[in-house]
């Protein structure tokens, strides 16, 4: 067996090559490269500063649009039944600048993408600029011949945030039925198909469900993301208390284990997994990171904005405009880059600091100020009874999260 | 002179459809840093394997 180059892009520290099979980014070291065969990069002529980012993300999220017609209470984009949305033109020309600055995935995305007449063109527009398009759907108006058409996808992941009435319950609508329906059509086409689950202070009780569902369709993969407070869901109250943000990480390992799953933690989890002290270069080396934004991904929004992740950071320029994309890419995202230089206790002290990069700087901007630790955080949650002279919070229940702004 | 092999720094599998789960595999990081220098070794070697006609 050998592994097949597919691409490759040159790195200050050397490169990162995308590998077809298994799917794979690996990141390289200079030398690696040269083995490669790889052109040499100026890149290469002096020392990698350790905190330089990228030379352009990995992936891009890409929200097509802010229109679907489910209205889930805790919508993050706030998509309604006539939303904002990118047009084909603008699609296409987005996905060009992203491939000529090496952007390997795009994750597409709303509102709910299917409901675009023009998602597959979008996607096959991808494949022939040499970047993955990669879907998530809540699965609502998908048929035989969609799902079909769903084979241009790298990855498609359907939104299930409980089983049965508990989707119901979590997401205001009875759409449960449809995702079934959809994973089962998609799963019948691909074997790439997965399930998002959002993890809430509501939805958390039925996560075991949710992977029991993903074992039986035998899915490929269960990704449990964090409950964000914005959009809609900044006024749900549905946050992890701070004991389910202690248990998360060993729940998502006893998931894995008891059902022989593939799980997935969002970046925004991150405090909660190295509060249990995993190994940091195990750590290093899987890519588990805090939040990427500004470094590893970026989004666009459906008004053209480019920003650091789709749930916080300013705009930092019109992606739509030629140019502007790897233009800000090279001199902006400051107030995501400069985190882990400039953190605040108890981050700061933190020997997971560089990995964590301090948190889910969405969730820290709805409770107030985008540069603080993630209040979310268990360490950080400690941190602040003890320095509050409030005692030890071990075991949850008294720890209060700050309001969030409405 | 000595020659000094290239070296996988990071993997990660599979393709993320998600606005925001470049994070965590659980999956993955069960196992240890001994077993993730063993498979960067591993992944150095069939990267640099030559193609079978």
């Amino acid at each position: 067996m050998k592994l097949e180059v597919v691409r490759a892009r040159a790195e200050r520290f050397g490169g990162i090559v995308e590998v077809a099979r298994p799917r794979a980014l690996l990141h390289v070291d200079r030398e690696m490269m040269r083995e490669l065969g790889q052109p040499h990069s100026p890149l290469w002529d002096s020392a990698a500063p350790d905190d330089a980012p990228l030379v352009a993300p990995t992936e891009v999220h890409v929200v097509l649009s802010r229109r679907c017609a489910a209205g889930c209470t805790g919508c993050y984009v706030d998509a309604t039944p006539d939303g904002a949305a990118l047009s084909l033109d603008e699609a296409r020309r987005i996905l060009d600048e992203l491939a000529a600055m090496g952007v390997f995935h795009v994750a597409l995305g709303g509102g709910e993408a299917l409901e675009l007449d023009y998602l597959f063109e979008v996607a096959a527009h991808a494949r022939a600029v040499g970047i993955t398009p990669n879907l998530t759907t809540s699965g609502l108006g998908l048929g035989v011949r969609e799902a079909e058409r769903c084979r241009v996808f790298g990855q498609i992941n359907v939104s299930v945030d409980g089983v049965g009435d508990a989707y119901r319950r979590v997401r205001g609508f009875d759409g449960f039925r449809h995702a079934e329906r959809a994973l089962r059509l998609l799963r019948a086409v691909k074997p790439e198909v997965g399930v998002n689950c959002v993890v809430s202070r509501s939805s958390f009780d039925g996560l075991a469900e949710v992977a029991r569902l993903v074992r039986r369709m035998r899915l490929n993969e269960l990704e449990l993301l964090r409950f964000k407070p914005v959009g809609r869901g900044a006024r749900l109250g549905e946050e992890l208390t701070p004991d389910q943000g202690r248990r998360i990480y060993p729940l998502a390992r006893r998931l894995m284990l008891r059902h022989r799953i593939r799980v997935k933690l969002d970046c925004s989890f991150a405090p909660m997994v190295f509060w249990h002290r995993p190994s940091a270069r195990a750590a290093a080396f899987w890519g588990v990171q805090g939040c990427v934004a500004g470094d590893v991904l970026a989004a666009v929004a459906p008004e053209g904005h480019l920003t650091g992740c789709s749930f916080a950071g300013p705009p930092e320029a019109d992606a739509r405009v030629p140019g502007a994309a790897r233009a800000a890419w090279s001199e902006g995202f400051a107030s995501f880059r400069s985190f882990v230089r400039s953190a605040p206790e108890p981050c700061a002290s933190c020997e997971y600091l560089r990995l964590c990069r301090g948190g889910c700087r969405a969730v820290a901007e709805a409770h107030g100020a985008f540069s603080a630790p993630d209040p979310g955080c268990p360490r950080v949650q400690e941190w602040t009874a003890r320095t509050a002279g409030r005692g030890q919070v071990a075991g949850g229940g008294s720890f209060a999260l700050p309001v969030v702004r409405g | 002179m000595i020659f000094r092999k290239g070296r996988v720094l990071r993997a990660t599998f599979g393709c993320n459809p998600n606005s925001s789960s470049l994070g965590v595999d659980v999956t993955f990081l069960l196992f240890g840093a001994i077993f993730a220098s063993a498979l960067a070794l591993m992944l150095g070697a069939l990267l640099r394997r030559p193609r079978t006609p």
